[in-house]
């Protein structure tokens, strides 16, 4: 569960429209209108990267007058569901997924299964890359691809399809390589001694 | 015995943290140990404000081996450099390379389109912000440009598939990059690869960073660093490679090359040998409190050479390669692919010896919540606490950590809650360390032992396990 307590507000007499904010946003909670930036309250996990990359800083965090909860209860979800999907995926249940909110595995699969269908929508349910989103990307398109959704990736470089992992090394790569120790980690995670 | 009063590091003002009421350094009690106090053996750096000249000449004789004959004047050419080198020793040795790398390069090929590129990890109001600390406009006649992993990529495909660099920093003719060769967080790369890393990384998209650290193993990773550098895309505008030299002990030289395969090798030697021994003195501190106190990610802040990052899992060899983890979490993901069934309420287990960690001053924005669960810790200042309230990537931090209004009141309640008056400061220094008597006394002590296991034991089998020698 992610609490929430501040959020995203713009200076319309600043901004530019340049939609810099709108592309970065994990939950996609910012949109250009009118070539203004307006933020959706609800949607906003305060995570600051607008913050941070707006050229004009027209951005200011700003306290919440109420707390915002974000989280899946994966008890409602069955949990044999559950161990599939982070099987199929390559997660064990219990692992940390995203080291900011610290959401685990199982929560973002609970997610993919209730209908989360995006990396936003993921987002949104889980607040799982409301933080640094950065590190959790990658085991986020690899649960949502694991559980069959087929990834579109949107027009404006707001995010890229890579879900590459150590699974998709080839063992002719993995020998080629051995300093990289890849045959031992894969084998590691597989259930053998890592 | 008797010590040298604390050294002052000086830390560049930032909007990404509070300016602090007083530093650690001025604290009643702490002393200054010099790194060649511990290891004699360590050739002497240059320190804060010391040795520009020298850099400019280190750097000058390192590129006069440097083959650029394929740079026309009509070409373009990206100087591609990121944050970090910035904030090592005050940074001015790593803007006189990279001018100088600017100039010499315009003297030897005709080129006068060089443009830097100043990758930076907050995103662009942070290069912003070097960019005006530093005067690089008017050093670079204004062609200076931040990017951050955010911007727009570029697809790279490598031997195991399409990863993705930064656009703006591959959109030339020719690439050059200027880093360093401080080790940084090696709890993730293992010192597999030192200088492919901050290369291949600086300049990706965030999700080749995710990718890296996501959907690999804690050795395996490493690889995506090597797969970035060798890719064609790569390898045809990759002109050569400019490194400031560091140790311990602070700034030794510059080194450059169009190979990093063979450099990087060169340069394993020494970082293994020296810092390893400061990584392994560390890992002997049988207790102590931390003091964060510079202008960075509380990871990144370093003391005597060492990052807090490093020191925070100094209970693993981070070098030794037989070892699957150099940090909890990929212990941990180990133990349950074992079928132990691990609760991960704790995303990092600290090193046994931190006992407390006083946070003075420390840049938000990387995720350190773990830290909370593990160790008590104080934050300082008012500013300091709504700013840390308000860091996503750190949501839950200030609901375990105890808000202080001053930084001797938080050290008198951190000292009574871990039990130690041994203090420890990550304050950016390089060539000293600022810490209390009592555990400056402790490490002399116990610095002997550790330069010979090193270089008796550790440090062969670490160059072996690298087929660097031995094999």
């Amino acid at each position: 569960m992610r609490v929430v307590n501040y959020m995203a507000k713009i200076d319309e007499t600043v901004c530019n429209g340049c939609k810099r904010c709108e592309t970065v946003c994990p939950p996609a909670a910012i949109k250009v209108v009118d070539q203004v930036a307006r933020v959706d309250e609800e949607k906003c996990l305060a995570c600051t990267k607008c913050w941070h990359l707006c050229p004009e800083h027209a951005v200011t965090m700003i306290p919440r007058p109420d707390e915002l909860y974000v989280g899946v209860d994966f008890d409602e979800v069955d949990p044999a569901a559950i161990d599939s999907l982070c099987k199929k995926a390559h997660f064990f249940p219990e692992q940390f997924v995203c080291a900011c909110t610290l959401t685990l595995a199982k929560e973002m699969a609970a997610a993919i299964i209730l209908g989360a269908k995006s990396p936003e929508e993921v987002t949104a349910m889980t607040g799982a890359r409301s933080g640094c989103a950065i590190y959790c990307m990658g085991p986020i398109l690899r649960m949502l691809k694991a559980h069959g959704v087929v990834i579109q990736e949107p027009a404006n470089h707001r995010w890229y399809d890579l879900s590459l992992s150590l699974w998709d090394v080839s063992d002719e790569v993995a020998i080629k390589y051995p300093g990289y120790f890849l045959k031992e980690d894969k084998k590691g995670f597989n259930g053998g001694s890592l | 015995m008797n010590f040298s009063p604390a050294v002052t590091q000086t830390v560049m003002r930032s909007v990404h943290c509070p300016e602090p009421g007083m530093r650690a350094v001025d604290l009643a009690d702490i002393v200054s140990i010099k790194i060649n106090e511990l290891f004699p053996e360590m050739h002497q750096g240059y320190l804060q404000n010391e040795g520009i000249d020298f850099i400019r000449k280190a750097t000058e004789a390192a590129l006069s081996g440097v083959d650029m004959h394929k740079i026309r004047p009509d070409h373009t050419v990206n100087l591609l450099c990121s944050e970090h080198g910035f904030y090592l020793l005050g940074g001015l040795h790593y803007r006189e390379m990279l001018v100088t790398i600017r100039n010499v390069v315009e003297q030897k090929t005709g080129c006068k389109n060089i443009r830097l590129r100043l990758a930076a990890g907050m995103g662009s109001r942070e290069a912003d912000e070097i960019i005006d600390h530093f005067n690089l406009k008017k050093y670079f006649n204004g062609r200076v440009r931040g990017i951050s992993a955010f911007d727009k990529g570029i697809p790279i495909d490598t031997e195991i598939g399409t990863l993705f660099g930064l656009a703006a920093a591959y959109n030339a003719d020719w690439i050059i990059h200027a880093g360093h060769d401080e080790p940084r967080d090696l709890y993730f790369y293992r010192m597999i690869d030192r200088l492919l890393k901050a290369f291949a990384m600086s300049y990706a998209r965030f999700e080749t960073r995710s990718v890296y650290h996501g959907n690999f193993g804690n050795r395996s990773g490493a690889f995506l660093q090597r797969a970035i550098f060798d890719a064609p895309m790569v390898h045809e505008k990759f002109a050569f490679g400019c490194f400031l030299r560091m140790t311990p002990a602070g700034i030794t030289g510059v080194d450059a090359s169009a190979d990093l395969h063979n450099l990087g090798k060169k340069i394993t030697i020494d970082l293994l040998k020296d810092y390893g021994k400061m990584l392994r003195l560390f890992a002997e501190v049988e207790e102590c409190i931390v003091v964060l106190d510079g202008g960075r990610y509380g990871y990144y802040i370093h003391a005597g050479g060492i990052v807090f990052g490093c020191f925070e899992n100094a209970q693993y060899d981070a070098f030794d390669l037989s070892q699957p983890a150099a940090i909890a979490y990929y212990d941990m993901l180990g133990k349950m692919a074992q079928g132990e069934q691990e609760e991960m309420d704790h995303i990092m287990v600290v090193n046994p010896a931190v006992k407390g960690v006083v946070f003075n001053q420390a840049w938000p924005g990387i995720p350190m919540a773990g830290l909370t669960l593990d160790v008590p810790t104080f934050v300082v200042g008012s500013k300091q606490v709504e700013m840390i309230k308000m860091d996503a990537a750190n949501p839950s931090f200030m609901d375990l950590s105890e808000g202080v209004e001053t930084l001797e009141a938080a050290m008198t309640m951190a000292k009574e809650e871990a039990g130690t008056d041994k203090v420890l400061i990550f304050d950016g220094s390089f060539g000293h360390i600022n810490l209390s008597a009592s555990l400056a006394e402790e490490l002399i002590k116990k610095a002997p032992a550790v330069s010979s296991n090193v270089e008796k034991k550790l440090l062969p089998m670490w160059l072996k396990q690298r087929g660097i020698v031995g094999e």
